[in-house]
């Protein structure tokens, strides 16, 4: 070996420096990622809405619904969601159970322009309607596949999209077994074309997140006549929410899934998917 | 030490430096904040507009007060003011915007009032084919304090 060029170093001593300074960046980053975390949470805790003091939860009551269609209207206009196509962030199914063991589901519009009676009644052994819209799992599919992150369960129990990261791959669309998501190509006053990719986004039912946190409630529950639609705080235990889960018998769409919706339905009947 | 183990840690080292460059330059700021997402994303989410303004505003400041009273009390009180008249957050908080006209068609109250098999047998429906002969529902009825006649 050259000693003009190079150090003479020992094997020993090259990875005892080697590994200090190993140590000494790992642990360097470390120390100042979590200074400006805590700083950024601190930041956060100033403002009125504390997530941590919320849970949200949603009960569907279909024993009440009366297939108006107003929460899918409702929640269109609130949303900005495109009445010219057929996305809809929540819709009301009806089905009809008929006497010769068929079951005919049907959801014109998402229910917004109503039904029709195109069945005669005396052919109908039982017939309801059943409002659909995210379930805000507690393990979500949807969220498991996004590949950038883009698409996130909060500390409040809501799922929500990142419209600015999201990259249009449709994944979550495909991963969810609910169908509540779609996708969204239009402009809106939610998002804008992707700056790099130009394409649309996934879009959804959010429970309304920019209501719930300023205190109001969800447009399609606000909507709602009848009464079908209840929402709340599960963290709340005197809350509309829990009053009806404490006292009712309920149950959630697709449980065996392992999803753990947190959409509950009271009335649900078994040919419901 | 040895050219090429030199040569090998060189390029090691600076694959290292370009990729923490690389990623702190395209990765956002508050990516990382709370989870694997981008923080100030809930922001953005909290701060879409807001649309419906709930019936509690039409009542105050006088605006609306005696229909506000007269509907509070009636059958119709579980029916929000927007549900028929429309999203009004512009109008409240600027009177000179005026929502949309509420739509006072037959077909509109039949969305709710026309008999369905698969609604509750207990709400109240009528048969559109033999019931009013085909005029608008507020002829007779009023929307705000509905009643049997």
């Amino acid at each position: 070996m050259n000693g003009d060029l190079t150090m003479s170093i020992s094997r020993r001593e090259f990875t005892r420096i080697g590994c200090r300074v190993i140590i000494g960046a790992a642990a360097g980053t470390a120390i100042i990622e979590s200074i400006v975390k805590n700083s950024l949470a601190s930041e956060d805790k100033k403002g009125e809405y504390d997530w941590n003091e919320h849970y949200w939860g949603f009960v569907v009551d279909t024993t009440k619904c009366i297939g108006c269609g107003r929460c899918a209207n409702a929640c269109k206009l609130e949303n900005h969601v495109p009445f010219d196509e057929h996305l809809y962030r929540t819709w009301v199914e009806r089905y009809r159970v008929l006497k010769k063991e068929e079951v005919k589901i049907d959801s014109p519009n998402g229910g917004i322009d109503g039904f029709t009676n195109d069945i005669p009644k005396e052919d109908i052994k039982k017939a309801f309607y059943v409002p659909k819209l995210c379930n805000h799992c507690d393990h979500p599919p949807c969220v498991q596949v996004c590949p950038v992150g883009a698409t996130y369960l909060t500390e409040d129990g809501v799922v929500l999209i990142d419209y600015d990261y999201c990259i249009g791959c449709r994944y979550c669309i495909q991963g969810c077994p609910y169908g509540a998501r779609y996708f969204l190509a239009e402009e809106t006053p939610h998002h804008k074309p992707h700056s790099v990719l130009g394409g649309g986004v996934a879009d959804k039912c959010t429970w309304c997140y920019h209501r719930i946190t300023k205190g109001l409630l969800p447009a399609c529950v606000q909507a709602c006549p009848a009464g079908a639609r209840i929402f709340g705080d599960l963290k709340d235990p005197d809350s509309a929410v829990n009053k009806i889960l404490d006292k009712e018998r309920i149950n959630v769409l697709k449980p065996d899934l392992g999803t753990r919706p947190k959409a509950y339905y009271i009335g649900l009947d078994r040919e419901v998917r | 030490m040895q050219p090429h183990i030199k040569r090998a840690f060189t390029l090691l080292a600076i694959a290292i430096i370009v990729f923490i460059v690389i990623r702190s330059l395209v990765v956002p700021d508050s990516f990382g904040q709370y989870g694997w997402y981008r923080g100030d994303s809930v922001v953005d989410n909290r701060n879409f507009p807001v649309e419906y303004a709930g019936s509690a505003s039409c009542g105050e400041e006088n605006c609306h007060k005696t229909l506000y009273s007269i509907w509070e009390d009636s059958r119709h009180k579980t029916v929000n003011c927007e549900t028929c008249h429309g999203p009004s957050e512009k109008h409240v908080s600027n009177v000179r915007i005026m929502p949309q006209p509420a739509n006072e068609s037959r077909d509109f109250c039949g969305l709710c009032h026309f008999r369905q098999t698969a609604r509750p047998e207990d709400f109240s429906q009528i048969d559109p084919e033999t019931h009013g002969q085909n005029l608008r529902c507020a002829y007779c009825h009023n929307p705000h304090k509905p009643w049997f006649v």
